[in-house]
């Protein structure tokens, strides 16, 4: 064999390694493939996560009390159906809960069927080291009834339980036997109840789970589900179109749906609505937008239609903080004509005159470079320079800018975050006097310093917190809707759906509507 | 030998300690808050305090150095502030993907560079000089991100041949999956060692030996490679040690690019989540991969030069 022949061989070899390789990495039946917008997974205990990403391994994985039926919210209390728990009553003043467990639910792993001993011990775990202890420092304490019985009492009434602590991540059910047996190893190595179980935590990339044979419910269609971590959405973004992923969570910038559906007609995507709600923070502390007539101009001069329709299919009209649908969200056409705040520049430049700045205003901003962020100051500073407003707006680190946020540093600071349908929730961390923001980094999210350099919601919120039926609560919610319209420290300028760009040859088995940014796989199919 | 090595591995001592210090500084100076990176920007004042509590963000700084390196001279570089895992673990992990992706593309840059270096200096001035000349200057040009997208497109995307992200599992599937990164960073070093082969071997065609050789008689190739190309060896072992440092930096655009695992793709991910510990961790490697490369590239020399075999 000479010198030619072996390079004849090398060559052949290689082709067809390459092309065996290729076929092995082809779709399979009984897989689905999610690219996840982030480096590496953090954690699979659902009592820690923080990273939104890994919520979508979770989401699978465990379950709670009650739970809103797939793709959806639970926007009044009756929309929760039973998961865990197949009753429940609570008293009239909304301080007692009392739930009944389903029987013969099994966790992962064979360690055993779901007790009461289970949902005190995951609630406590909750309570003590959770990432949402504010929620749950509401509970006063969780008793078992019986094997297939739990009470739950609250410190304060709370109308909204099933919906802020019942249905929560803090608050799914994990297996107590699994927990303490693995110590910090439960971190990466999950015991719940959902219908697929954990397979593989790879902290380098992936998280591989499997069918769940012993589920209560209907197991899952799929037998298995990757979530592979694909941080650049280039990359991710080629996966998808190749078919080596089968979802994907997508870019929310204004234009990248339609330019990947022009790549591939045959692609779906799953959104949300509302999805984060975009608020911009106007410093009350930083003149002159201490002067209500300049915050009024403001509001006349920004066109929040055009902010949504320019993240449009993603983006959402916001007529006050709530989006419509949601306890306390007006259409526009429900608010009283002065605080419907329409699109003018005229208006906003005479506004601005009587305030005493005939020639108009400038100032500096903040904003971060992330698409959602950058693309929606970008469209609010060129709405606000036709009005009279000369915003100089800085773009930076995304984690530099909520650092600066969280410093005081800002005059008109967008904030985008999710929520459910509990409106007090935005409340307490964007208006609440205890959430004013300090210079020191120590304080929390109210950056307007509402309820301190101006009268604000506490007391409404207050009333609402301990409303202890969801009518009087809406009612609450709804005026300070209206007071914050009025007062204007914070403007809802958008909405943007969480997006998932899904293969044609995906069937989610339901429509995604709502809900937060993850949803099951359970019922989904995949032909081939 | 044994006694230049020492000596070329202490006076590396005060580099590394620098190298460390201004990372650590330059930690501290970049603004955002790990513990709000790390707890989501709804994360409550008392979670945040608790947080840099745990992880010792709290102390004054001089602690956190002196913390710090101790952690090194005892190769504890700390644990990840968002993964829970320590820092070795996780670049014990990514460092031979970004190993192995230098080394395959040190090796086709080589092989492409070099005979096409030799192509254009034995046909000086004519139609292959001009190609092997355009082709460094278009390689110099085309930025590696841009090139690995492109790369991406048509082979992984329209042609399906190549994996569209991943560093594979096993020696064949790594191999795989390497072959479009290391495409991407060859390219660039095959122009520039292709450029530096070509004048090294003017340079060297012009010497009296290589005349001698030609008067009496020896064939071409045995000319071009056993008297000529030999010679030109030092100034091409000194461009590898540039070019292998390039795409050590290279790769983490590229890894990214590809979503490959590697320390690139560590390092960034840690800088925009404000992980200290890993960044620090990282730049450890990189600055040792240097000294490293640095020492081999001295190595080089003395085998290619038998003057400094005796110097050594």
């Amino acid at each position: 064999m000479d010198r030619r022949e072996v390079l004849k061989l090398g060559t052949v070899a290689f082709a067809a390694s390459v092309a065996g390789l290729a076929s092995s990495h082809a779709q399979e039946a009984d897989v689905l493939r999610i690219g996840i917008a982030a480096a590496r997974p953090r954690h699979s205990d659902p009592n820690l996560t923080t990273q939104g990403s890994d919520n979508w391994a979770t989401e699978q994985m465990y379950e709670q009390l009650v739970r809103p039926d797939d793709g959806r919210f639970a926007v009044k209390p009756e929309d929760n159906i039973p998961t865990l728990a197949t009753s429940w009553t609570q008293s009239d003043d909304a301080l007692t809960w009392r739930f009944k467990l389903r029987e013969g639910v099994q966790f992962h792993k064979g360690y055993g069927e779901m007790t009461s001993e289970d949902v005190v011990f995951s609630y406590e775990r909750a309570i003590k080291n959770g990432t949402n202890t504010t929620v749950m420092s509401n509970i006063a304490d969780v008793q078992p009834d019986g094997r297939h019985g739990v009470v739950i009492r609250l410190k304060s009434p709370d109308a909204l339980f099933l919906g802020s602590i019942a249905f929560s991540n803090n608050t799914s059910i994990v297996s107590k036997k699994a927990a303490l047996e693995m110590g910090e190893r439960f971190a990466t190595d999950a015991v719940g109840t959902g219908p697929y179980e954990l397979a593989k935590f790879d902290p380098n990339g992936a998280v591989i789970l499997k069918r769940h044979e012993g589920y209560w419910g209907q197991k899952a269609k799929i037998g298995n589900v990757e979530c592979l971590y694909i941080a650049d959405t280039t990359a991710r973004t080629l996966a998808v179109l190749a078919g080596k992923i089968d979802m994907m969570e997508a870019v929310r910038a204004p234009g990248w749906v339609d330019s990947i559906l022009q790549r591939d007609r045959t692609l779906k995507m799953d959104m949300t609505a509302p999805g984060s709600f975009n608020t911009l923070h106007v410093n009350l502390t930083r003149q002159p937008f201490g002067n209500l007539k300049v915050r009024q101009a403001l509001m006349h001069a920004i066109n929040r239609p055009a902010v949504a329709q320019a993240l449009a299919p993603m983006g959402g009209v916001l007529a006050n903080l709530q989006p419509p649908g949601f306890p306390a969200g007006f259409k526009a056409e429900e608010l009283p004509p002065e605080l419907r705040y329409a699109h003018d520049p005229r208006r906003a430049r005479q506004l601005l005159a009587e305030a005493g700045f005939p020639n108009g205003i400038s100032f500096s901003a903040n904003s971060s470079r992330r698409e959602d962020y950058a693309s929606t100051m970008l469209i609010v500073q060129e709405q606000l320079r036709a009005a009279g407003f000369n915003m100089d707006l800085k773009i930076g680190d995304h984690t530099a800018y909520h650092a600066d946020n969280r410093s005081d540093k800002n005059t008109l600071a967008m904030h985008s975050s999710s929520y459910p349908p509990i409106p007090t929730q935005l409340y307490q961390q964007q208006l609440a006097k205890a959430s004013l923001v300090k210079a020191d980094g120590n304080g929390g999210g109210n950056y307007s310093h509402y309820g301190v350099a101006m009268p604000g919601i506490d007391d409404l919120l207050d009333k609402a917190l301990n409303s202890s039926s969801f009518k009087d609560y809406e009612a609450i919610c709804r005026q300070i809707e209206l007071q914050v319209l009025r007062d204007l420290p914070l403007i809802g300028l958008s909405t943007l759906s969480f997006t998932v760009a899904r293969r044609g040859n995906i069937d989610l088995g339901y429509e995604v509507k709502g809900g937060y940014a993850r949803w099951r796989f359970h019922r989904a199919t995949k032909r081939i | 030998m044994g006694q230049f090595l020492i000596r070329r591995l202490f006076d590396a001592v005060p580099t590394v300690l620098l190298v460390l210090t201004l990372v650590f500084v330059a930690m501290r100076i970049l603004p955002g808050d790990p513990a709000l990176a790390a707890l989501g920007d709804n994360a409550l004042p008392e979670q945040l305090a608790a947080f840099r509590e745990q992880f010792g963000l709290n102390k004054p700084l001089w602690r956190q150095y002196v913390d710090f390196l101790a952690g090194v001279l005892t190769f504890d570089l700390g644990r990840s502030l968002l993964h829970n895992q320590p820092v070795v673990s996780l670049l014990a992990h990514a460092l031979p993907f970004t190993v192995e992706l230098t080394i395959v593309a040190t090796f086709i840059g080589v092989a492409i560079g070099v005979p096409l270096g030799v192509l254009a200096a034995t046909h000086r001035n004519r139609l292959p000089d001009s190609g092997v000349r355009l082709f460094s200057l278009v390689g110099y040009a085309v930025p590696d991100f841009y090139l690995g997208a492109l790369l991406l497109i048509v082979f992984s995307l329209n042609l399906g041949l190549f994996p569209i992200s991943g560093g594979g599992v096993g020696f064949w599937d790594r191999m795989y999956h390497i072959m479009l990164p290391a495409i991407t960073l060859a390219f660039l070093k095959a122009a520039f060692i292709g450029k530096l082969t070509r004048t090294s071997l003017l340079e060297v065609f012009g010497k009296d030996y290589v005349r001698t050789a030609r008067a009496k008689g020896a064939r071409e190739g045995r000319v071009i490679y056993r008297h000529a190309l030999r010679n030109a060896l030092l100034p091409l072992t000194t461009g590898l040690g540039i070019s292998l440092l390039a795409t050590l930096s290279g790769s983490v655009a590229v890894e990214l690019v590809f979503n490959r695992p590697g320390v690139g793709t560590l390092l960034i991910g840690a800088i925009s989540e404000r992980d200290y510990a890993v960044i620090q961790g990282g730049i450890i490697v990189f600055a040792l991969l240097v000294v490293f490369v640095n020492l081999l590239i001295d190595l080089l020399y003395i085998a290619v030069d038998p003057r400094l075999r005796v110097q050594a």
